[in-house]
């Protein structure tokens, strides 16, 4: 171990001050914390919590259940990132829809389903876009190129996120946030200094290797121990602190804020982002004339607790019994950066 | 699905790269990233090129924690 590790063991390892709560905002991070030991490194006096960042934990019911409509009630070939498949919504997830026929194929990238799109004309292809800043510019670019293409067979289901709103609506949970270093990458580092200076938000943002968890716990418990509000950017290397302008561009171009529904937190005002109205005839929810679909969670899931900080996932009643990462009942099961999966994974490290 | 991949450009062309990303080579989109050259470390997210890497995770923590009192 070289010299500045063993630097931010010992600070995070001796740290004796008041009990403090620090939230990892983002899933990767959730899971890489458990993964890499990194929670038996932590005194008592400092709790770890999870936040709300897992784009697949985040995703409304009633955007499943939409997904599933597309797919049984107009054949359309759906295009989803694999964590979304097991998800489940009021009824049915996307596998149990693809178990009554319906062609649900898992893609790397929005780009992939636009190539599906021109292999198959006779085919309507969606690509349910979910995602923060992160994954937007992808779904973004994936559009235009159907534009450029000329494809009449593609179109997006959004349910893209952003996370300043979140933050916001979080204040207050924690003594201090990890903030997710990727969705920083692109979006820069004003919205969380701003947050710091008018609302006194102590953060830091971090990467995903061992050594840069480790060097952004340690430096926010140091600061924590100062006492004053505090913002670093513990990444750096990646994270520019006016982010990825390219990508800022791109996504206003394409996509307008909107109100957002997150499974567990409820509607955040402007906290999403729907295709302009330029790009409409990519809409599925416009192509299709879908109606308005609402749905309804499982009573006994917490997730939304789980998202807050407010409630750990062993503290559900039916954790590790009947909600597996094999049979999901919530969304927090199903992603392995969902908290509850990753506890389950990993519950011998809790 | 958020799991970010950091990769070597091999080559670049309009606003297609080929990256390498410990031996196993993918086209990706570089439309969102300026001036990509062969030899740049980027961070790749759902087949795109969202950030280039400027440094070593080492160096990035010798940095910060050398700075922290
Ligand atoms: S254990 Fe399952 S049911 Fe309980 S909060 Fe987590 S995902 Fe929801």
């Amino acid at each position: 171990m070289n010299e500045a590790m063993k630097k931010a063991r010992d600070i995070i390892t001796g740290y004796s001050g008041r009990p403090v709560r620090i939230m990892e905002v983002c899933g990767t991070h959730t899971h890489e914390i458990f993964r890499l030991g990194i929670r038996k490194l932590v005194p008592e006096n400092v709790e770890i919590i999870s936040g709300p960042g897992c784009p697949v934990c985040v995703t409304a019911v009633g955007f499943i259940d939409e997904a599933c409509w597309l797919a049984l009630e107009k054949d359309c070939v759906i295009c989803t990132f694999g964590d979304l498949i097991k998800v489940p919504g009021t009824k049915l997830s996307l596998a149990g829809a693809r178990a009554m026929g319906a062609a649900i194929k898992p893609v790397y990238s929005p780009l992939d389903a636009v190539e599906i799109a021109g292999q198959t004309p006779d085919r309507q292809v969606v690509f349910l876009a979910v995602g923060f800043e992160t994954t937007t510019p992808s779904a973004c670019l994936a559009v235009k190129k159907a534009r450029e293409l000329g494809l009449e067979n593609f179109s997006v289901l959004t349910a893209n996120k952003t996370m300043p709103n979140a933050y916001k609506a979080l204040v207050g949970s924690a003594d201090a946030f990890i903030y997710p270093g990727h969705v920083n990458a692109i979006t820069g580092n004003a919205v969380c200094r701003q947050l710091c200076e008018e609302q006194g938000v102590s953060g830091v943002v971090a990467g995903f290797t061992a050594s840069e968890l480790l060097t952004a716990l340690a430096t926010a418990i140091r600061l924590l121990e100062k006492g004053e509000p505090f913002f670093r950017n513990c990444y750096p290397r990646v994270v520019k602190d006016e982010g990825n302008p390219g990508a800022i561009k791109l996504m206003n171009e394409v996509m307008e804020p909107c109100d957002s529904e997150w499974r567990g937190l409820g509607l955040i005002p402007m906290s999403g982002m729907k295709l302009r109205e330029e790009f409409a005839p990519y809409d599925a929810r416009l192509k299709f004339s879908m109606p308005k679909i609402e749905g309804k969670p499982n009573p006994a899931c917490r997730c939304g607790e789980v998202l807050q900080g407010k409630c750990r996932p062993s503290d559900c009643k039916v954790f590790g019994k009947v909600c597996t990462p094999l049979h999901p009942v919530g969304a927090c099961m199903v992603s392995d950066e969902g908290a509850c999966s990753a506890y389950y994974q990993y519950a011998g490290l809790v | 699905m958020c799991v970010g991949l950091s990769a070597k450009v091999v080559s670049v062309k309009d606003d297609t790269a080929v990256i390498d990303a410990g031996g196993a080579q993918r086209e990706i989109s570089a439309g969102i990233l300026d001036e990509l050259e062969p030899g740049d470390y980027v961070m790749v997210h759902a087949g795109v090129a969202i950030a280039k890497i400027s440094a070593s995770d080492e160096e990035e923590a010798d940095d910060i924690m050398g700075e922290l009192l």
